[in-house]
């Protein structure tokens, strides 16, 4: 094959339009792409100047772009010259990319001049910057519904707040006089009762003693929920604590005949808060209680390992069957064969009492065998601030 | 015989404190809102006053704002009474120039034990 015909082959194989100019800037060599790109025929083109593929406003700069490469020629490739327009013979526009080299022979200088249409890469490029800022767009939006949220969710729980507030206020006022009346009536300050009024009359005042536990609990769980249970820890003597627990369930213990025994070993002070833990200890003490028979043993013993006071509260009552070892935290869980002729509670001292154990960053468990007794046992970390983040 | 003001807009809620300290030999006067028991407490001059925080237009903050800021109250003993329980209460209502605290449903044990410690 003829070396100028293998030229030819590779000029037509190209994917791009590629053209010669002379130094005159007059076509003087093109391949079938040129044609097709531009919508000229080869003879049309041949012999022309190069700017008839130029819009005509930039004929005159072209003309002096052209001059200056004559003069100082170098090879410009693809993607590094400027973004041109092309015209058609129709007189449409389309966006190309050259790149040029020069070249000089016998017949003189001469530029080589690939012409890439980008149309469709502009398109490309266009639609994806489109997408683009759709994207942007829509994430902005989602941010802006999700801060919306946010305030109505934070408005909610305000609400939330400030109606457990009022609750807790309307519920115990009635409560503060039936307490109060009943106490004062079984005092007999206003005359003696009978047997059986005073009886009827300490029924009144245990159950309205009773409604206003569970009026806490409710209020404490309702609190935790809405993440406004705030802990206020301060360093104090644990051991000084479980005695003050036991006092305050002592009464109840001795009315079953039950017997108290400690075994504790805390000697650094613990910084937690003391009314929620003494919550802990004190409901662990009248579950351990409620579920004794007469006549059991009921021990609390408490020990240091590394950064926790671990404390257990065990009882010879009736036990608990290991599949309810977990549920037995969870709201409104009652053991079920276990709690017959015991007085209901709310069900929710021990989710109140796992959760405010979490809070200072502890964990609670129970070891039991139905008939055995059971044996709860937290820790608690000896500098234990609230370990949620705060604003959380 | 003591002077004791209370101040609470529930009837029957006067009546229990009114009851329990009649009991211990003291002479109770009453008020039923905010402004009420400011006026009382001028023309009786107590030896103590019990205040519900919670009133209906005056409250026992306001009540003892204006009451403070007269000499003849400025050490009055006055005992915060209130059904709300919500952290932090006790210590605004000790922050507001209160000397007690007690929170509603009362034990009539602890409310005679806070009378006679701010009355001795």
């Amino acid at each position: 094959m003829l070396l100028e015909e293998r030229f030819r082959e590779l000029l037509e194989a190209a994917p791009d339009a590629i053209m010669q100019v002379d130094a005159e800037g007059r076509i003087i060599l093109l391949n079938r792409v040129t044609e097709d790109m531009f919508g000229y025929t080869r003879d049309e083109l041949l012999g022309q100047p190069v700017e008839v593929l130029i819009p005509q406003e930039l004929h005159a700069r072209h003309a002096q772009h052209r001059t200056h490469y004559r003069h100082h020629p170098m090879t410009r490739t693809m993607g590094s010259g400027l973004a041109l327009e092309g015209i058609r013979k129709d007189g449409s526009r389309f966006p190309v990319e050259i790149s040029l080299s020069p070249s000089s022979s016998a017949e003189g200088f001469r530029v080589t001049a690939i012409i890439r249409d980008t149309t469709e890469r502009r398109m490309a490029e266009e639609r994806l910057r489109r997408v683009q800022e759709e994207y942007t767009q829509r994430l902005a939006e989602t941010n802006a519904e999700l801060e919306m949220t946010n305030r109505e969710l934070e408005r909610a729980n305000r609400l939330k707040s400030e109606f457990l507030a009022s609750m807790s206020h309307e519920l115990r006022t009635p409560l503060h006089t039936i307490i109060g009346f009943s106490e004062l009536l079984g005092e007999e300050l206003e005359g003696p009762l009978n047997e059986k009024q005073m009886r009827f009359v300490q029924h009144i005042h245990k159950d309205a003693l009773h409604l206003l536990e569970l009026i806490n609990d409710v209020l404490d769980i309702s609190k935790i929920e809405a993440d406004r249970l705030e802990l206020r820890p301060e360093a104090f003597d644990f051991t000084a604590l479980v005695a003050e627990s036991l006092a305050s369930i002592r009464s109840l213990a001795e009315a079953k005949a039950h017997k108290l025994e400690t075994s504790l070993d805390v000697p650094t002070a613990v910084e937690a808060d003391r009314l929620r833990i003494k919550q802990v200890l004190v409901n662990l003490l009248s579950n351990a209680i409620k579920f004794t028979p007469e006549g059991g043993r009921i021990r609390v013993e408490a020990g240091v390992q590394e950064l926790f006071v671990v404390v257990s509260v065990s009882d010879t009552g009736v036990g608990i069957p290991p599949e309810e070892h977990e549920s037995i935290f969870d709201k409104f869980h009652q053991v079920g064969a276990t709690t017959k002729g015991v007085r209901e509670g709310t069900g929710l001292g021990l989710a109140i009492t796992k959760r405010l154990v979490e809070q200072h960053g502890g964990s609670i468990r129970v070891q039991s065998k139905p008939k055995e007794g059971s044996t709860f046992l937290f820790t608690l970390p000896i500098s234990s601030a609230d370990r949620k983040t705060e604003g959380a | 015989m003591k002077k004791v003001l209370v101040a609470d807009d529930k009837d029957t809620g006067r009546e229990l404190v009114r009851t329990v300290l009649e009991k211990s030999g003291h002479q109770v006067f009453e008020a039923s809102d905010g402004e009420a028991a400011v006026v009382e407490a001028r023309r009786i001059h107590p030896d103590l006053i019990i205040l519900d925080i919670h009133m209906p237009g005056l409250d026992g903050f306001g009540v003892i704002e204006r009451l403070r800021r007269e000499a003849a109250f400025s050490h009055t003993p006055i005992i915060a009474l209130t059904a709300s329980a919500m952290m932090g209460d006790r210590e605004r209502a000790m922050a507001a120039g209160f000397t007690g605290y007690i929170t509603k449903p009362i034990r009539l044990g602890a409310l005679r034990a806070e009378v006679e410690r701010l009355l001795a």
